[in-house]
């Protein structure tokens, strides 16, 4: 005799759904941050004001974190992939990976605030990048923490395509942490 | 399991603490909430009993003093009084509502209340020893401006985790068959409300974030100026952005009518599009005058104006739900309507009369936007969520604490309320048209040299001022009295 199925609910995965929320807030702070660094910026170039003094940002190291955060993201959807197919030999190493570059980016971030050597208080525009790049950093540190936190959680056998939830939601979190980074990228380094 | 496991030598304390039941969460919410509403009432009054003599000191020592009192008043109403009291009821009577087992999350919900708790201490202390928001002259505290700061910073983030764990538990834990359509109108506004908070308060974070850390350790550049930084944050206590603290109330006032009637709300697909417009109308975080940049202010821009405008229709639709609710059930309410469904009648009157003050405050040629017609539409809207709100603790205290309140001192306290809110809503509104601003200090100059006659209006500002703290009073008089008897009923 066939067993009976029970229903299961159809509602969206609450893990999910919780992380979409965050991330739409720390989407909402970032937006923030940069309508005012838009507007202001927007304001120096009307008036014929220099935004950054003359040099000081470079182009490659954030084009360096750029393609960093870009391949993380593969790597994420790669740990997401993983873990649905019950591959944890595969998870183990995605979720390594996307978190190794994530330090790797604070690393070069770090390095490269620490040595083009403007001031916080130079002007508007300085105060405004370092607030938002650093905003970023604890972003980016809180998604390496969750990685870790899904990293002993696979170890210990807890992130299976049963228990998904956790993963998915990480790497929304950190899809997101990918495009802010875009949008710091295009905006601040390249346009200057 | 939404109570931590305690053994049998923890004290009451420890288990309050360490608790995450819903319930006892919405107390602390709950009653931290509506003591902030009694700061903000308290400091209300002191300023208005300031604005008695507009070319001079009286009660306080300097302008800069009145404006600490003055913007504690907002951000104590606001950040500290009505959003959390809203959170207490989204965090025990929305999940009932949802038919979920209760709310999603509750440790993150322990932690975000006794966030909110300390960011709230904090934020309170900064501001009484002399730090604030910043001041006109500069002559705060800067280390006791940046306390003030980094509480708010831990206000709204507990509001923000408090807020997502409300609206996963509408979203993913409703019982199945429940539509979002067909969710009660508290919940739905509250998910709409929710929705439109997660918007805002991480922006006005940003604002506070930078304003923090440009502060800090060094002259300022620009956001963390003393003169500067209540400008930067002044747009969450103004239109458009105070219309969401109405918003649940107007769930509430939908929910608790019905029942009380007997009676389903008609054409309710309209009401709640009409809510989520109301919604989606009050997001203000655009609204930031502090860095208009050269052409038309902000709050001169069409989309400002029209906000303005269109939220009046709205509002007065949901003014006709209710109304069509009373015509069609108020048989069933007897000679002695229940306090809560004459609060909240009165609280929807107050946010139609809200709305229509604050299109008459964008009219360009009248010029009304630094003016105190600002204060008195805040006034309008925020005491008109503040009955409501407490409309609703009294409703649903039952469910909450197993004991009914005291409904007479209820209305007692919120016809108080109204006649206040009233008072000082007509006479700043008045006031403001005789050119008298929102910020008046202490000196004829900063006021905006008001015509005669406005002496006279903020007396009778100063009374509602007085009526407002007295149902404040009553009210949580009302409240520790419940809470003692329900603490009593639990040790019997």
């Amino acid at each position: 005799m066939a067993s009976v199925v029970p229903t299961t609910p159809t509602r969206p995965r609450s893990l999910v759904v919780a992380s979409a929320f965050g991330t739409g807030a720390v989407l909402a702070y970032f937006g923030g941050l940069f309508a005012l660094y838009f507007s202001i910026r927007a304001d120096a170039m009307a008036w014929g004001t220099r935004w950054f003094p003359e040099g000081a940002i470079e182009l490659a190291p954030g084009g360096m974190n750029m393609a960093t955060m870009a391949f993380s993201a593969v790597t994420m959807g790669w740990a997401v992939h993983a873990v649905l197919n019950d591959d944890r030999v595969h998870a183990y190493l995605a979720m390594a990976l996307t978190a190794a570059m994530g330090i790797a980016m604070v690393n070069q971030t770090a390095f490269y605030i620490s040595d083009i050597g403007l001031p916080i208080d130079t002007s508007q525009a300085t105060t405004l990048m370092f607030v938002i790049v650093g905003s970023h950093l604890v972003m980016v540190v809180v998604g390496v923490l969750w990685l870790g936190l899904l990293l002993l959680r696979a170890l210990g056998g807890q992130d299976t395509s049963r228990h998904r939830d956790l993963v998915s939601a990480a790497a929304l979190y950190w899809y997101a942490v990918t495009a802010i980074y875009a949008v710091i990228w295009i905006g601040i380094y390249i346009a200057k | 399991m939404t109570t931590t496991d305690t053994d049998a030598s923890s004290t009451a304390l420890e288990e309050a603490i360490t608790s995450t039941d819903p319930v006892t969460l919405a107390k602390v919410w709950g009653m931290g909430g509506m003591t902030a509403v009694l700061v903000g009432l308290v400091a209300g009054l002191l300023v208005s009993l300031e604005r008695l003599d507009l070319d001079g000191a009286g009660v306080f020592g300097s302008a800069d003093e009145v404006f600490q009192f003055w913007s504690v008043h907002r951000v104590a109403l606001v950040l500290l009084g009505v959003l959390p009291v809203l959170i207490a009821l989204g965090t025990t009577i929305v999940p009932r509502q949802c038919g979920a087992n209760t709310l999603l999350f509750p440790r993150a919900a322990a932690l975000s209340c006794w966030t909110w708790l300390i960011g709230a201490c904090m934020t309170v202390v900064g501001f009484l020893v002399d730090g604030g928001l910043g001041t006109p002259g500069g002559g705060g505290q800067r280390q006791a401006t940046a306390l003030t700061l980094m509480g708010l910073l831990l206000v709204i983030g507990g509001l923000l985790v408090a807020t997502m764990c409300i609206l996963s538990t509408i979203l993913s834990g409703r019982a199945a068959g429940i539509g979002l359509g067909d969710l009660p109108f508290l919940s739905w506004t509250t998910l709409v409300a929710g929705t439109v908070w997660l918007g805002m308060l991480p922006v006005l974070a940003a604002n506070a974030v930078l304003a923090y850390v440009d502060l800090r350790g060094r002259p300022a550049v620009r956001f963390g100026a003393e003169d500067a930084i209540w400008e930067q944050l002044s747009w969450m206590f103004t239109h458009p952005a105070i219309y969401v603290l109405a918003l649940p109330v107007l769930g509430i006032a939908l929910d608790v009518i019905s029942s009380a009637t007997g009676t389903e709300t008609a054409n309710r697909g309209v009401l709640l599009v009409a809510t989520a417009a109301f919604g989606f109308l009050s997001f203000g975080a655009y609204a930031q005058s502090f860095f208009d940049t050269p052409g038309t202010p902000i709050m001169e821009e069409a989309i400002y104006v029209l906000d303005a405008f269109v939220i009046i229709p709205i509002a007065l639709a949901v003014l006709g739900g209710v109304a069509d609710l009373l015509r069609r059930g108020g048989s069933n309410l007897g000679s002695k309507p229940p306090a809560p469904v004459v609060l909240l009648l009165l609280a929807v009157l107050l946010v139609v009369a809200g709305t229509v003050l604050g299109a008459l405050r964008v009219v360009a040629p009248w010029d009304l936007l630094g003016t105190s017609v600002t204060g008195a539409q805040f006034t309008l809207i925020v005491g008109a969520a503040i009955i409501g709100m407490v409309a609703g603790l009294n409703h649903w205290g039952e469910d909450l604490l197993g004991s009914p309140g005291s409904p007479g001192l209820i209305l007692l306290g919120g016809l108080a309320a109204t006649l206040g809110v009233a008072l000082i809503g007509a006479a700043d509104a008045i006031s403001g048209f005789g050119g008298q601003a929102d910020f008046t200090g202490v000196d004829l100059a900063t006021a905006g040299y008001p015509g005669s006659g406005v002496g006279a209006l903020n007396a009778v500002a100063l009374l509602g001022a007085a009526a407002f703290l007295a149902a404040g009073l009553i009210w949580m008089f009302a409240g520790v009295r419940h809470l003692m008897a329900d603490t009593e009923a639990e040790v019997a």
